[in-house]
């Protein structure tokens, strides 16, 4: 298996570096076999040439222990998630919570290539669906606007909008964003940074590009535009389907955006979806260059009151409709129809506490619960103290860095004692402790 | 399972509130309709009887939060908790007099554990919500490592219903937030009935958020009958029935400097903390605020619901001397008109109105 691997491994090098021109042909010839064949499978495999993935046999890895069971590789399972969330790094704390995005879409002709299926063009937009329902998910404070490349000049298809369905309406209908002519980066970006230039100093202000072109037509210099952008501390980032190019790098390495070329369709989705989180903010001003952070800022908020659909009718401030359901601007009691949103009327910003608490959890973090390495005296209790599962009677034979022998994890504030599942589920889900609500 | 597809079974946690503090204040003859904890419980137990009756697979699992500590009283999944003593008895249904006796001898003996100074503690309903969410979350996914016991059981339709009588607790906020985002991810329903006490922001958030229904009790003589009439139905019967829900939701939040509960608070850019008032440092991240802003905020300040108002009349009255009173007048009163039809054009009107007051209001000092 060692040199099964190995070879794999050599193989891969010699792809990158783009080798030998008749192996990368036979290769090419062979994945689209592979990915027929795939398809009759019902597209299981997402990964298309797999002497490009590391070759691990999963299989190998999970061992059985003496009574048959498979309950050790489960622990081990549970206990590298225990691991891993101990690395965590505790520092990423400051993030940029408000984000303002502008999402470049690539609408040249280039974007009819088919070595994505069925287009680059449709994937692009069915993943750009997914990627603003999800950043919303994520970043319920921010605004994106969508702008395209197409023949030679920048285009504004969606205006700045902080609700999901106006982006996704935005980006529903392909007939009105049917690729043509060339792309041209720096009108784009001129576009995008012209409409990013009036959003106050604490809020992040990103341009995510998905590129499928080699070439730009530019009528200027497009050093310029990226020089203003790093002055407007503009984050670019790029996600290229075809190839790298070197204006596109040197604009993310400069700004502090991302780059990444997308290998397959798998791929892609995985460079486009890691711009979702919040950035930290440490990163921004390291690529920034600006030492202090004067960006930080205390903004007045108001927390409004939602009227159901059975209230009387009245009109909204922001559409002049007569509608029944709204929220009230707890300041001037204004009618608005939608949160997040700045009140027309007062100006206060408008945001539902619900938006606030999602980001909660990353400020006030559950201790890591302790494994319990051997019975105490102090008569533990029988159950676990979040769901009532007795704990086991004996301890179990396997070991390992983070797992508890007896199955018990104890929370150091309160001293109780959970089970393994309340141990990952209050960690990822809950982030409150049962046993001491901290 | 043939009507497994019709009407998938439920899982309910009841969570009581056990505060006696508030149930005496509940059950004092100056309301205009006591609510004694004897008759609440004999009704309670009525409800969770007839939800185990109305469908053979349903689970149930009862919760009580005491000062200070949250138990589970009772569980129809696990055998451990609550060990029935009671001998069977011919002329009742044995589940029914399981749950009865084993809620109400647990209750007993955990209000009679409870010290003097235990009773000032507030009350752990987080601890008890999040221990209905762990039980949830443990039979909703049997697992290997500790549902050995459990036979794989059909997918049900889990939910919580809180029956609430002590007032918000303003320090259990953030954990209040995170068991409903935690509910949310799990598709847990949760259900809110107010028996007594002010209404509580958070659980109106935590029904609204979950889709649940948030009841406040007006009429605590017919307290089974709402129970019955709105908690009963499992979601999916919901759709068909008019359940009632609530009126208007509350979105305030509860600051962290002093746990009060705002309508408009100051929100930290980078962490979003929330203050009541503006503050130079931030208290979770350290941020450091610019002066700028913290003046600008405090002149704003007094600027809160009733007093825009007043303020607006005052500028008015101010060039009054130079000015006939007569013009005057009705333009004021159309600002009054303005707030409550809320129409755009008089938006537009009403920024001018209110900046030109921001500028008189910027002058006196």
């Amino acid at each position: 298996m060692e040199v099964e691997s190995g070879s794999d491994d050599f193989i891969d090098d010699d792809d990158d570096f783009g080798g030998s021109r008749g192996k990368n042909v036979k290769g090419k010839g062979k994945a689209i076999d592979r990915r027929k064949k795939d398809k009759g499978k019902g597209k299981i495999n997402e990964q298309a040439y797999a002497w490009e993935a590391s070759y691990t046999r999963s299989w190998d890895t999970v061992q059985e222990d003496e009574a048959g069971s498979l309950q050790s590789a489960v622990d081990d399972l549970l206990a590298r998630g225990r691991r891993r969330r101990l690395l965590a790094p505790s520092s990423a704390f400051r993030r940029t919570i408000i984000r303002h995005l502008i999402l470049l879409l690539d609408l040249s002709a280039s974007m009819m290539d088919r070595d994505m299926r069925p287009t680059r063009f449709d994937l692009m937009l069915e993943y750009s669906r997914e990627f603003v329902l999800e950043w919303f998910d994520q970043n319920p404070l921010g605004q994106i606007g969508v702008v395209g490349m197409r023949a030679g000049v920048g285009e504004r298809i969606g205006e700045m909008s902080s609700n999901p369905q106006d982006v996704l309406k935005a980006i529903a209908d392909r007939h009105k964003l049917e690729p043509a002519g060339e792309p041209s980066l720096q009108n784009a970006i001129e576009m995008a940074r012209s409409s990013m230039s009036h959003l106050p100093t604490h809020s992040s202000r990103e341009i995510t590009i998905i590129f499928g072109s080699l070439t730009t037509v530019d009528p200027g210099n497009i050093h310029d535009t990226l020089d203003a952008c790093i002055k407007d501390k503009i984050r670019i980032s790029v996600v290229a389907l075809a190839a790298e190019m070197k204006i596109c790098r040197e604009m993310c390495d400069k700004t502090g955006g991302q780059f990444g070329v997308a290998i397959n369709d798998g791929h892609f989705k995985d460079i486009l979806f890691e711009l979702i989180p919040p950035p930290t903010q440490r990163a921004a001003s390291k690529a920034g260059g600006g030492a202090s952070n004067p960006s930080a800022d205390l903004m007045m908020m108001g927390f409004p009151t939602r009227l159901p659909d059975t209230s009387p009718p009245a009109l909204c401030v922001c559409h002049s409709e007569l509608k029944s359901e709204g929220f009230l601007c707890p300041r001037c009691s204004a009618k608005l129809c939608d949160v997040p949103t700045d009140c027309d009327i007062c100006g206060l910003m408008i945001v539902s506490s619900p938006h606030l608490a999602r980001s909660f959890h990353h400020l006030f973090p559950v201790k890591p619960y302790d494994a319990v390495m051997e019975a105490s005296l102090s008569s533990p209790s029988a159950n676990c103290h979040g769901c009532e599962a007795p704990f086991p009677k004996t301890a179990s034979a396997m070991s390992g860095e983070g797992i508890s022998p007896l199955g018990r994890y104890k929370c150091p504030i309160c001293l109780n004692d959970f089970c393994s599942d309340c141990d990952v589920f209050v960690h990822d889900v809950v982030h409150c402790c049962p046993g001491c609500g901290k | 399972m043939s009507d497994f597809a019709v009407e998938p079974s439920s899982h309910m946690s009841v969570i009581l509130d056990l505060t006696p503090a508030q149930w005496y204040l509940s059950s004092l003859p100056k309301n205009e309709y006591p609510l004694s904890f004897r008759s609440f419980l004999s009704q309670t137990l009525a409800f969770l009887n007839s939800h185990l009756a109305s469908k053979h697979e349903n689970t149930l699992a009862v919760y009580g939060a005491l000062p200070g500590k949250s138990v589970i009283l009772y569980s129809s999944t696990d055998s451990s908790v609550g060990q029935d003593e009671t001998v069977a008895d011919a002329n009742s249904y044995q589940p029914f007099k399981t749950v009865d006796s084993v809620v109400a001898s647990q209750i007993t003996d955990e209000l009679d554990a409870l010290g003097d100074s235990d009773e000032e503690a507030p009350c752990q309903l987080v601890g008890a919500l999040t221990k209905a969410l762990c039980h949830i979350n443990r039979i909703m996914n049997p697992n290997f490592t500790t549902g050995a016991s459990d036979a794989p059981q059909p997918t049900r339709e889990p939910r919580i219903i809180i029956l609430s009588v002590s007032p918000d607790l303003s320090t259990s906020y953030i954990p209040i937030m995170n068991s409903i985002f935690s509910a949310q991810k799990l598709k847990v329903t949760i259900d809110v009935c107010k028996i007594f006490g002010p209404d509580a922001v958070f659980l109106q958030q935590a029904a609204h958020l979950t889709g649940g229904s948030y009841i406040y009790l007006e009429r605590r003589d017919a307290y089974l009958q709402h129970l019955m009439m709105t908690f009963l139905s499992p979601r999916s019967v919901r759709g068909i029935l008019a359940v009632p829900t609530q009126e208007k939701i509350d979105f305030r939040a509860a600051c962290f400097c002093h746990k009060t509960i705002v309508d408009i608070g100051f929100v930290c850019s980078v962490c979003l903390s929330i203050f009541c008032q503006p503050v130079p440092v931030c208290s979770t991240c350290r941020t450091k605020f610019p002066m700028k802003t913290l003046q600008r905020l405090n002149a704003s300040r007094p600027s809160f619901p009733p007093q825009p108002v007043v303020r607006s009349m005052s500028a008015a009255r101010t060039p009054t001397t130079s000015t006939p009173p007569g013009t005057r007048t009705p333009s004021v009163s159309n600002h009054h008109a303005d707030r409550t039809t809320s129409i755009s054009s008089s938006a537009s009107a009403k920024v001018n109105g209110s900046s030109s007051v921001a500028v008189g209001n910027g002058m006196t000092p």
